[in-house]
């Protein structure tokens, strides 16, 4: 007979007591795991849900001499200027491109949502000095969330299209639909159509002179076949940006900017929902503590006689002690398997019971997400686990603690003279 | 009477109710033999049950010595008192004490599991203990499906485990039919002489008191008569004083 034999007997002796103890903390647990699951679950919306409001976090350029970087907050798209000499390019100097292959090596780092290759360079259009961009129009709508602010017109489809500033549409007397002449230089250079026109959201500088043709179209023009000046890149969870951006930086031959303001306040708003998510399930867990206490004093009270005999017949304190506190440990186990078993299922029950809830009122952030509205999004990670068994149990073997010194502590004699 | 197994000198113990000190023990002088069945008779409050808790380990004295088979229970420390209760005293107490959720043979164990004896000997002597009680058909019986009498047979073998010096009985027989009790002396004659066992016995029944070898009578803390009994069960000295203690 171990003492673990001895504690099995006496929770079965005890039916309905010990199912009672075991089921606070079963809530608690089960409460925990569903909690953390929400967390992360919530965590991945809200990533997702940045990752469509914010701009690239994340730019790529030539680790030796990197072209000119803005990365701003509404995600306009960073220029570089380095262009072919003269214009804007003779404004801020001249960058190194890089090579159009290592976009790949981009995608390929773990964490990267989209990388998307742009060349910059100073071009001309009908003899007017503007800012070219060559883009990949896919890759770039994504990386740029949405990509330009389209007010006429669509986006590049193919090969010989142009997508114009509304300030370069008006000076040039221009719409969707015209021919325009492109080119390096200001005489000479082949015919594009107009297809879109975008909202540069001002009327000077090198924003309202930034005209967008595919990147293919670009490295012709500049004469920079299979290169490009940025790389745009996003990640797939904002909070992540800090560990892409030096994963990427390992890349030989590039250098990976943060816009830190948005991987941050990404990063700081998921951890406060997180601990907040924690600390709820803690103070379930606690309740249920509080009941294992309780059980075990009412046992000890009850079995006090039972305790002053232990004693006598020459059990040591540690004997007395082992004993008790093998129940608690063994409501604590039982109570975190069932705890687990019942999170996983509210876990995975979740996000398809509370999809209806929309109108009624769920306005978080799942509200905002088109298509998820009011839909609890759950995540099950194994850390979460073996997180809510760990402080299940732990918990139970915890309150165990005090009623197995009270009991270990008994003064036979007193003990045994208890009725 | 054989060597002594117990011998107290001037053994005192006093207890504090508030401020006011409270005598229990009032200088004991007893020794008991090897193999002895002593009675141990006496009023309520008079002492016999702080004598016998001072005897098996549970109490400390505040004066006097107690010697048991050699080990002078004043230089022990709390964790050697426990050591020498689970193998040097047997306890029977008058509610039987048995662990509610342990059947008979698992109860016989459990003193013998304290003291780490390997598991196949534990079954092994615990099931020879049950037979010696009469109870080998009650082996896996749970206490609250056994007679009193039957509970304290097991209790008396469970007291028996460890091959104890000493078995220490308070009012064995006090919850019990007469009947019974009668059965459950016979058992315990028949254990000191199988187990070569000594029995101190705290009682008020004059069939325990028959059983004994020599009685002791105290009062006020003190042991103010003695008689030896035949093996009829009287008295041996002429003296009518021990029962005139218990009717």
């Amino acid at each position: 007979m171990s003492s673990m034999n001895i504690a099995i007997r006496n929770l079965r002796h005890r039916k309905m007591r010990t199912a009672l103890t075991v089921s606070g903390i079963v809530v608690g647990v089960a409460m925990i795991l569903v909690l953390l699951s929400l967390a992360a679950g919530t965590s991945t919306q809200t990533s997702g849900l940045l990752r469509n409001v914010i701009g690239s976090e994340i730019t790529v350029v030539n680790s030796t001499n990197p072209t000119f970087v803005t990365t701003t907050r509404s995600g306009f798209p960073g220029g570089g200027f380095g262009g072919g000499g003269g214009g804007f390019g003779g404004l801020f100097g001249r960058g190194n491109p890089i090579n159009e292959s290592l976009v790949s090596s981009v995608e390929n780092v773990s964490g990267v949502f989209v990388a998307s290759p742009q060349l910059s360079t100073s071009g001309y259009v009908d003899g007017v000095n503007v800012l070219l961009y060559g883009i990949d129009p896919g890759s770039y709508t994504q990386a740029t969330s949405g990509g330009l602010t389209l007010t006429q017109g669509s986006d590049l489809s193919s090969n010989n299209q142009i997508v114009l500033s509304s300030v370069t549409a008006t000076n040039l007397g221009v719409t969707v639909g015209s021919q325009v002449t492109v080119g390096a230089n200001s005489t000479g250079g082949t015919k594009y159509a107009v297809v879109g026109i975008y909202s540069s959201g001002t009327t000077f500088g090198f924003q309202a002179r930034s005209e967008y043709i595919e990147l293919s179209d670009a490295q012709n023009i500049s004469g920079q076949e299979g290169l490009v000046t940025e790389i745009l890149v996003k990640a797939n969870d904002p909070s992540l940006v800090n560990q892409v951006a030096s994963d990427i930086d390992s890349i030989s031959g590039v250098t990976a900017n943060i816009a830190n303001a948005v991987a941050g306040s990404a990063a700081t708003l998921t951890n406060t929902m997180t601990t907040f998510f924690i600390v709820i399930g803690l103070v379930a867990l606690l309740a249920g503590a509080f009941g294992v206490i309780n059980t075990m004093m009412m046992s000890i009270g009850e079995r006090t006689r039972e305790i002053g005999t232990l004693r006598a017949i020459g059990a040591t304190k540690g004997q007395v002690m082992k004993m008790f506190l093998s129940e608690a440990l063994l409501i604590g186990l039982i109570g975190a398997i069932a705890g687990v078993f019942i999170g996983v299922v509210v876990s995975v029950a979740l996000p398809s019971l509370t999809g209806a809830a929309a109108s009624s009122g769920a306005r978080g952030f799942a509200g905002i997400i088109p298509g998820n509205q009011g839909k609890l999004l759950t995540t099950l990670t194994a850390f979460n686990l073996v997180l809510s068994f760990a402080l299940g149990s732990l918990v139970g073997i915890a309150a165990g603690v005090y009623p197995a010194l009270r009991a270990s502590r008994m003064d036979p004699v007193e003990a045994l003279r208890h009725v | 009477m054989s060597e002594a197994m117990v011998t107290t000198v001037d053994l005192q113990r006093q207890y504090k109710r508030g401020r006011f000190p409270v005598p229990a023990l009032n200088g004991v002088n007893l020794t008991v033999g090897r193999g002895e069945i002593l009675g141990i008779i006496g009023p309520s409050g008079s002492g016999k049950t702080t004598l016998l808790n001072l005897i098996g380990g549970l109490d400390r004295p505040t004066k006097g010595t107690v010697d048991v088979d050699g080990v002078e229970l004043d230089k022990l420390s709390d964790a050697e008192l426990t050591a020498y209760r689970l193998r040097k005293v047997g306890f029977v107490f008058q509610f039987y004490n048995l662990i509610p959720t342990l059947n008979s043979v698992e109860n016989v164990e459990l003193p013998m599991t304290l003291a780490k004896v390997p598991a196949a000997e534990q079954r092994k002597r615990a099931l020879d203990l049950l037979d010696a009680v009469g109870l080998e058909a009650r082996a896996d019986h749970m206490p609250d499906e056994l007679s009193g009498g039957e509970q304290q047979r097991v209790a008396v073998a469970r007291a028996l485990a460890n091959h104890p010096s000493v078995v220490l009985a308070d009012e064995p027989t006090g919850d019990l039919d007469s009947k019974s009790a009668k059965k459950l002396m016979e058992v315990m004659k028949s254990l000191r002489k199988e187990e070569h066992a000594t029995f101190v016995l705290v009682t008020h029944d004059p069939i325990v008191v028959a059983e004994c070898n020599r009685v002791c009578a105290v009062r006020d803390g003190r042991i103010t008569r003695e008689s030896r009994i035949g093996e009829d069960g009287k008295i041996l000295d002429g003296s009518r004083f021990v029962m005139d203690a218990l009717f």
